[in-house]
């Protein structure tokens, strides 16, 4: 399954040198769109990051400022406040949501009556339009009338929780509303891992006398390890991007309890409109994001090497 | 049914266990839904009132017969129409340029394959915003600012290194020793493409066309960045400006009239879109 093994040179009909003329123009319009709508921004992004940046009356560069925009961003409170609920945030959003999907894949994994029914329904959460599942929430989340209060009053609790009142809980309310969106996906993920791992395995280390849970923590857990971790990755570069499940429960607040590095940038940029510092903390974002997936893609490396893969 | 009802107690318990798991995993999961669906078919004083109805007495359409009046100030019905149209551009376009890409890196020799490949990934590992505000600047001068382009631009640019990626390995799925018989019978590159390639390919452009349908109709973003004018409008953007609105129930029935059809699509084609993911775990 190496990749040069599959690469096939097109040789009937026509020399090698035009066919990898027919195969460079098939891929360039794909290339083209990708350069004019990622490269060159992301070149004008950088160019953003170290200039001073005049939006009205009209889009003008006025000056460069050397490393101005980033030095102010690092010096910044807020953006360091931003930073650290990034994090927890992403931490916080992979965690539960592997947990609960890998619970909830094992569970899928059983035969059981209505399997199919389960199946469908876990997958309808990442269906719902990131707007929509906002707007649902707001709902959930209501204070006086809204569905989650009226549950706890319902097995005899006060209720009175204002989900989206402190920064804290606001930002635990951000969470439980993307952890929910996320779990199909993960669930899918995991559970197709575990159709992969072979059932005899499991079997054999049932009679060698390894328990459940002893069958789950060394046989199981380690071959699933590489199925988990590109999860992972996934799951972490979208708490990264999340925006409109904020945008629509929260706008950032209250008092920047839920404004993470993403919508700071945005702030910046569209509220502000200060792109000078927009550009600088996007690509600060940016710089932590490939700093953590490529310590994910390590772990990825050893976990394969570990399940023998 | 291999589970028959064992004789021990432990097998039981085994049993009532996994029920009760997965009674609460229905609930978590479907009770958001059935929540906003309810809220759509009550009448507003019964939306505010503390006591909190989980099983609806009665159905009230009338809040979805409001969002379509011309009143009501957010076009609901156009702005459909708007997101159905960015959407079906957007997915056959993404589909007909990530699909001979895909072909052409996975199966032939293209110069810089490697390098391709690995910015695609690493492009979707970036944050939007990064891109998104020199195309903002762009969008305005170019005078894209408020048109379907504006809108299908970006969609088609943010939709395409995913879609290659998936096609990809529908791609790799297709066993080379068919495409070898077929060069041996003397087929050409294009004979090869729509005769054998791309009828093999179908259940992949099948699913690659849901995904950048359904992508294009949820995004929120740009649309809400790159237009102001109510002609424009597309549904998720119409959903967040009625949220200004202070009937619920009418925004909730919004709700629901936004998410039914990606819904609808994820519901039927379940098994389509399985594919996509376990296509992916096998890599």
């Amino acid at each position: 399954m190496t990749p040069q093994a599959e690469v096939v040179e097109v040789r009937a009909g026509w020399t090698r040198r035009r066919g990898r003329l027919v195969a460079a123009a098939m891929v360039a319009p794909a290339v083209l769109v990708v350069c004019g709508v990622y490269a060159y921004p992301a070149l004008s992004t950088l160019a953003y990051s170290v200039s001073k940046i005049d939006l009205s009356p009209r889009f003008r560069i006025e000056g460069f400022v050397w490393l101005r925009n980033f030095i102010n961003q690092l010096t910044d409170p807020h953006f360091w406040q931003a930073t650290w609920i990034t994090i927890y945030f992403g931490v916080m959003l992979c965690l539960l949501t592997v947990v609960l999907s890998f619970l909830i894949a094992l569970l899928l994994n059983k035969t059981f009556f209505g399997r199919g029914l389960l199946r469908v329904t876990v997958l309808l959460p990442w269906a719902v339009p990131p707007v929509a599942s906002g707007v649902l929430w707001v709902q959930m989340f209501h204070a006086e009338f809204g569905f989650l209060n009226g549950l706890i009053r319902a097995f005899g609790g006060e209720g009175g929780i204002i989900w989206l009142g402190g920064s804290t809980i606001a930002l635990h309310s951000v969470l439980i509303t993307e952890v929910w969106r996320w779990i199909p996906f993960a669930t899918l993920f995991i559970l197709a891992g575990l159709q992969i791992v072979p059932k005899s395995v499991r079997e054999a280390a049932a009679i060698d006398g390894a328990g459940s849970w002893r069958g789950f923590r060394h046989v199981t857990f380690p071959l699933m390890l590489p199925v988990v971790v590109p999860v992972v990755i996934f799951l972490f570069v979208w708490a990264m991007k999340v925006f409109d499940t904020i945008f629509v429960l929260t706008r950032g607040g209250p008092t920047r309890g839920t404004t993470t590095l993403n919508f700071l940038t945005y702030r910046q940029g569209f509220v502000q409109f200060d792109f000078g510092n927009a550009a600088a903390t996007a690509y600060l974002l940016s710089a932590l994001t490939v700093v953590v997936i490529a310590g994910l893609g390590w772990m990825l490396a050893r976990s394969r090497k570990l399940a023998g893969m | 049914m291999a589970a028959l009802v064992g004789t021990s107690a432990g097998r039981r318990l085994k049993r009532v266990l996994t029920y009760g798991a997965a009674v609460l995993v229905l609930v978590v999961t479907a009770f958001p839904l059935y929540g906003i669906i309810l809220t759509s078919i009550q009448t507003e004083p019964d939306i505010r009132s503390v006591d909190v109805a989980f099983i609806p007495t009665y159905i009230e359409t009338e809040h979805y017969q409001r969002i379509f009046d011309e009143a009501s100030g957010i076009p609901v019905a156009e702005s459909m129409v708007n997101s159905l149209v960015v959407a079906l551009a957007t997915a056959f376009l993404t589909v007909a340029i990530a699909v001979p890409a895909a072909y052409a890196l996975h199966r032939m020799s293209v110069p810089g394959r490697r390098i391709i490949l690995g910015g695609f990934a690493a492009i979707y590992i970036l944050p939007t915003l990064l891109f998104v505000l020199p195309l903002f600047i762009a969008v305005v001068q170019l005078g894209l600012y408020d048109t379907y382009i504006g809108l299908v631009l970006p969609y088609v640019a943010f939709t395409l290194p995913f879609m290659v990626w998936i096609m990809g390995s529908f791609v790799r799925a297709i066993p080379v020793e068919v495409e070898e018989m077929a060069r041996i019978d003397g087929a050409g590159l294009r004979q090869l493409m729509f005769r054998i390639i791309i009828p093999l390919l179908r259940p992949g452009i099948f699913a690659g066309l849901l995904l950048g349908f359904i992508l294009a109709w949820v995004e929120f973003l740009t649309p809400l960045l790159f237009t102001s004018d109510l002609s424009i409008l597309t549904v998720t953007l119409g959903l967040f400006r009625s949220t200004m609105d202070i009937a619920i129930g009418q925004l909730a029935a919004a709700t629901v009239i936004t998410a039914l059809p990606v819904i609808l699509i994820t519901a039927i084609f379940q098994r389509n879109i399985s594919e996509v993911v376990t296509a992916g775990v096998e890599r």
